[in-house]
């Protein structure tokens, strides 16, 4: 039975320093929600404060119906994968998967079930008697997943756990992960600061900064429809190229804009006032330098040319110095120093104010 | 080519001199290490040899090799005071052991409480602690004698082991704080999770991941304790509860009359039980924490 988890204006002060402040979220029974944010935006502290590893200082936390805030961590029904295994060094793989349950006072023939229960699905029934010094990077975190499986929590919480692990395993795990999530139903809760890990693994993304969130949704709606400068620039790999821009008029159905090289009018009217500044946004993946494929956007010269085989990616400057990365699908040969001119289809474009707000 | 064999010999000629420089230096800190080494041990060797001479040549022979062996020491020593050596040795078994026991107990408990649980007033505390460590033990002799004898415990082996229980060995303390602080806090946190009490967490995780500190704790204990004779001195009276070292110290007598075979010989049945101690705990210093279940 998945749960549901509530977060009503959080607040997480260290004395005089906030550093959370009032967060709302509400996570639906069996939602795998990540949060994203460069370091220090609050998103480890807001686990832990779901975790009860740290006290909340104001707001509520509602987990099925129930404020939590002063209930102790193991009483809450959580389980925690820690971003450094955590595996208690002194006890084999069994030892440490059992020593929740012992705690617990469960017999000892239900903790046998449930710890074999665990490393099958884990496939770690090899390694329960080894310690965890006898074990690889990834049979770890397996034992640290099977150690919060084995509680059978009604939600689980991952603080950043595949960050030290090497590039191919942390995809076989990110794939493990999300089987799990698949296979078990529960409500999990992630936080990471890869990108690409979030937009493949949650149902829901929030995206924090400097303790406030600033979009949350699914992720194509986060990629596709970005709140703001931040989350534009946050999500999405290679990073959104932004240009400066003014906006020179709009109507019903269309605005004119001025960048420092051309001026061209976007079939669709903005918020914008005449005469402001803004900030074009473009994906590299939605630009194209094929003539005619869509709105002419600038003239660039080709910095520097990345072939990764299924992609190639230029890097590129404009006239007056702004810099535009450019994804194109396959192997292209592009010569250094030549021109090249950068198309976009008009639909793709993201607009923001002086404020990074999206208009 | 003719420039290559000329290198040659000139590398080959410095690197002989590199070797000869070496091996003299080698020679001369072997030389300087072995006469201090002399100089240190032949104290040691010399109450040994003493031990195992006949009476009459103990201040009088040059060589430390004795012309006689002899046992006759090791049993006039051991039944040659009003109280059979063996009951000093107990004494002090019984009050090195208890110190042990409580140091390793109360101090780890106290160093967890300073390194991990957050309470009022916690660094004020351990700044109180630390300054303990400052006072000399004759500044709080006199308040500690005055102490324990009004609860009575004078002539007891109380006072010598009870404080040891209470956590009063605040170098220990400082020690294990240290070594606690090491610990990667994760591990705690993840049996919080678990559903461990503080109590739990002290148990079950930080002492098994604490073994060398808690060895050295045991190890320096039972030296310092087993050789301690002022604390003996000032609150034992009664001959059948002295320590070994009281007991040495009464084979000397102000009327000349001093037994100093019995003396040696005791004294150096007394550096067995510190050896054995050493020998057996040294191991637990050496595996070293194992913190291999987290990745660094």
């Amino acid at each position: 039975m998945a749960t549901s988890v509530v977060l009503q204006k959080i607040v997480k002060a260290y004395g005089e320093v906030q550093v959370v402040h009032g967060v709302d979220l509400t996570i639906e029974p069996g939602e795998f929600t990540v949060f994203v944010g460069p370091s220090g935006c609050g998103k480890s502290t807001l686990l832990r404060m779901i975790a009860g590893l740290e006290p909340i200082t104001g707001g509520d936390l509602i987990i099925d119906g129930q404020r939590l805030n002063d209930v102790p961590a193991a009483k809450r029904g959580i389980a925690m994968v820690f971003q450094s295994y955590a595996l208690y060094p002194h006890m084999s793989v069994y030892q440490n998967l059992a020593f929740g349950l012992e705690t617990a006072k469960l017999p000892k023939a239900e903790i046998a079930v449930r710890v074999q229960r665990a490393a099958e699905i884990l496939r770690i029934e090899p390694l329960l008697q080894r310690k965890p010094k006898q074990l690889s990077g990834g049979q770890r975190q397996r034992v640290a997943i099977g150690r919060a499986i084995v509680r059978e929590p009604k939600i689980f919480l991952f603080d950043e756990p595949l960050s030290n692990l090497d590039a191919e395993l942390r995809v076989q795990m990110r794939v493990e992960i999300a089987k799990l999530h698949n296979d078990l139903g529960n409500t999990m809760i992630y936080v990471t600061h890869d990108q690409v890990e979030a937009m493949t693994m949650a149902d829901k993304i929030v995206v924090l900064r400097a303790g406030v969130i600033e979009q949350a949704g699914p992720p194509l709606e986060l990629y596709n429809n970005p709140r703001n400068i931040f989350v534009a620039g946050f999500i999405g790999s290679p990073k959104m190229n932004f240009l400066k821009a003014n906006i020179e008029g709009s109507d019903a159905t269309s605005t004119r804009l001025a960048t420092s090289t051309d001026v061209f009018t976007l079939p669709r009217p903005t918020s914008g006032a005449a005469g402001s500044a803004a900030t074009l946004g473009v994906r590299p993946e939605h630009i194209t330098i094929t003539p005619g494929s869509g709105l002419k956007l600038a003239d660039v010269r080709v910095d520097l040319v990345e072939n990764l085989g299924g992609q190639t990616l230029l890097y590129t400057t404009a006239a007056d110095g702004q810099t535009l990365t450019i994804m194109l699908e396959g192997q292209l040969q592009v010569e250094l120093g030549s021109t090249v001119t950068a198309h976009i289809d008009p639909a793709r474009l993201h607009i923001f104010n002086a404020e990074g707000n999206a208009i | 080519m003719t420039i290559e064999p000329m290198r040659l010999t000139v590398v080959t000629e410095t690197n002989s001199a590199k070797r000869l420089r070496k091996r003299i230096f080698s020679v001369v800190a072997h030389v300087l290490l072995i006469s201090a080494s002399i100089v240190m041990l032949y104290p040691l060797l010399w109450m040994l040899s003493a031990s195992f001479r006949p009476e009459n040549e103990i201040f009088n022979a040059t060589s430390l090799w004795p012309s006689s062996w002899s046992l006759d020491a090791y049993f006039r020593g051991w039944n040659g005071l009003r109280v059979s050596f063996g009951t000093f040795f107990i004494n002090s078994f019984i009050i090195s052991i208890l110190s042990v026991i409580g140091n390793v107990a109360a101090c780890s408990m106290a160093a967890f409480a300073f390194a991990r649980l957050e309470f009022r007033g916690r660094r004020f505390w351990f700044a109180m602690m630390l300054m303990t460590l400052m006072l000399p033990y004759q500044v709080t002799l006199i308040p500690q004698y005055v102490l324990f004898l009004n609860l009575g415990w004078v002539n007891t082996t109380l006072p010598l082991v009870v404080p040891k229980f209470l956590a009063a060995d605040a170098f220990f303390i400082f020690l294990m704080v240290q070594f606690f602080r090491g610990i990667p806090k994760e591990l705690d946190e993840a049996a919080v999770m678990d559903g461990c009490s503080p109590w739990r967490v002290y148990w079950k995780i930080m002492l098994p991941l604490s073994t060398p500190v808690l060895a050295t704790a045991a190890i320096f204990t039972f030296i310092w304790t087993w050789d301690d004779f002022f604390g003996p001195l000032i609150y034992l009276s009664d001959m059948r509860q002295y320590t070994v070292m009281l007991g040495l110290r009464s084979f000397t007598d102000s009327t000349g009359l001093s037994d100093y075979g019995g003396l040696f010989a005791m004294s150096v049945l007394s550096l067995v039980p510190i050896f054995l101690f050493f020998l057996f705990f040294q191991r637990l210093l050496i595996e070293g924490i194992a913190t291999t279940g987290m990745k660094r």
